[in-house]
């Protein structure tokens, strides 16, 4: 199954529940950033504007700027996105600790906004179960 | 019943404060304590502060037979820096000297006659490193999460200047498994959001650089001190691998792997925690 964020038929849905999610309103509202979400060789870009989701964009070009990357295998999103995913997989921090996920690029401002990612995988998490 | 005609609920928690002295340096703590019996002390986590506590505390199960005490260590809580210390030209940091020599000041300025001692995280570090080194003090040390050395958690972005608490509230959250109910994991995330800006980093110092019992548990003597490991299946931070690692050179100590807790037991799901701490607990009151 494809995950979430890569499938062209839900980013839309993806979009809105993030849209529309008090939490992640709240945690992000300070945030205008790119973030690249990658699956091994695929990938999409989220583009956040003072907290709303503006766009995904699937398939990004290498014209396209991001300011973070959020890098796992195809295999560790699987766990990361269960619905009580197993030791090692329940956040981004979770799964760096065993190198089972990667965050690259501007650390600082991957940092800033870790709760607002953190917010956006647990909606990722519903969807993806749903 | 209150003007409102509604009845206010008391707890049996106690807040009170001590001034103790501590490598010549007097020290203002605050401390909070309930029950009658065999002293058992807390040692909270780090960056964090006594109120992890609350739920044991207010335990009728275990306070009907220990004192319960938890203290905020000093730059914790409503433990302040020091007054004769000029500590915002220093970083802070955390020794293993001053945590041991700290809980010892404390234990001997209350009285406490052979206590307990219960620690979480880094306090379940300092449960080993007491072990170790104060034996004649405690009857019994029981760490959670407690691993023999755990490096690598001393970063950088738990305290800049750019960086705000908000990563230590989410970051801590995740060390919470996704069993235990909500609004426990969001207080977990809650308390790590409270402390001063530098105070969970310069812990981690302790927890990540001096903490260091590589070959030296085997020197442990429990029948001097007996020893209890407890690791949850969550933890990310001292697994249960490390938990069991740590137990096994510990002749006469004691593991148990708690299944669907994180790193926060007491704290994110007591009554599960609970299953795994009382009978422990009933060992060393029938010992």
């Amino acid at each position: 199954m494809a995950v979430i964020f890569l499938d062209s038929n839900k980013v839309e849905q993806l979009r809105n529940t993030l849209n529309n999610d008090a939490e992640f309103k709240l945690a992000a509202r300070l945030m205008s950033e790119d973030v690249l979400l990658e699956v091994g060789d695929s990938s999409c870009i989220v583009r956040v504007r003072e907290g709303v989701v503006t766009e995904i964009k699937l398939a990004p070009g290498s014209d396209d700027h991001w300011s973070f990357s959020i890098k796992a295998t195809a295999e560790s999103w699987d766990k990361l996105l269960q619905p009580s995913p197993p030791p090692f997989f329940t956040g981004l921090n979770a799964g760096m600790i065993r190198g089972n996920l990667q965050i690259m690029g501007n650390l600082e401002v991957a940092f800033a906004y870790y709760w607002a990612m953190n917010r956006m995988l647990d909606i990722m998490r519903q969807l993806q179960n749903k | 019943m209150n003007k409102g005609g509604q009845m206010a609920r008391f707890e049996s928690i106690t807040g009170k404060y001590v001034n103790i002295e501590v490598q010549g340096i007097e020290y203002r703590v605050y401390f909070e304590e309930s029950g009658q019996g065999i002293p058992l002390l807390c040692q909270h986590t780090a960056g964090a502060e006594s109120l992890q506590w609350r739920h044991i505390m207010n335990d009728q199960e275990v306070t009907s037979r220990f004192r319960v005490i938890a203290a905020d260590l000093p730059y914790h809580g409503k433990s302040l820096p020091p007054e004769s210390v000029e500590w915002w030209k220093q970083e802070y940091r955390l020794t293993k000297s001053f945590f041991i020599d700290f809980l010892l000041e404390l234990s001997h300025a209350l009285g406490l006659e052979a206590p307990v001692f219960l620690g979480s995280s880094m306090g379940g570090h300092l449960a080993l490193d007491l072990a170790l080194e104060r034996p004649e003090e405690f009857r019994a040390v029981i760490g959670l999460e407690s691993a023999e050395y755990t490096p690598g958690f001393d970063i950088i972005w738990w305290d800049h200047p750019r960086i705000s608490g908000q990563l230590k509230s989410a970051n801590l959250y995740e060390a919470t498994s996704p069993y235990s109910p909500e609004n426990y994991r969001r207080e977990v995330g809650w308390v790590y959001s409270q402390s001063a800006p530098p105070v969970f980093r310069g812990d981690l110092y302790y927890y990540s650089v001096e903490h260091n019992v590589t070959h030296k548990l085997d020197q442990i003597d429990t029948s001097r001190v007996a020893v209890y490991i407890l690791c949850g299946e969550y933890d990310i931070a001292s697994t249960p691998e490390q938990g069991r690692q740590a137990a096994s050179q510990i002749k006469g100590a004691k593991f148990i792997e708690m299944k669907k807790l994180g790193h926060f037991p007491a704290t994110e799901n007591y009554e599960m925690c609970k299953g795994y701490l009382m009978p422990i607990l009933t060992e060393i009151a029938g010992a």
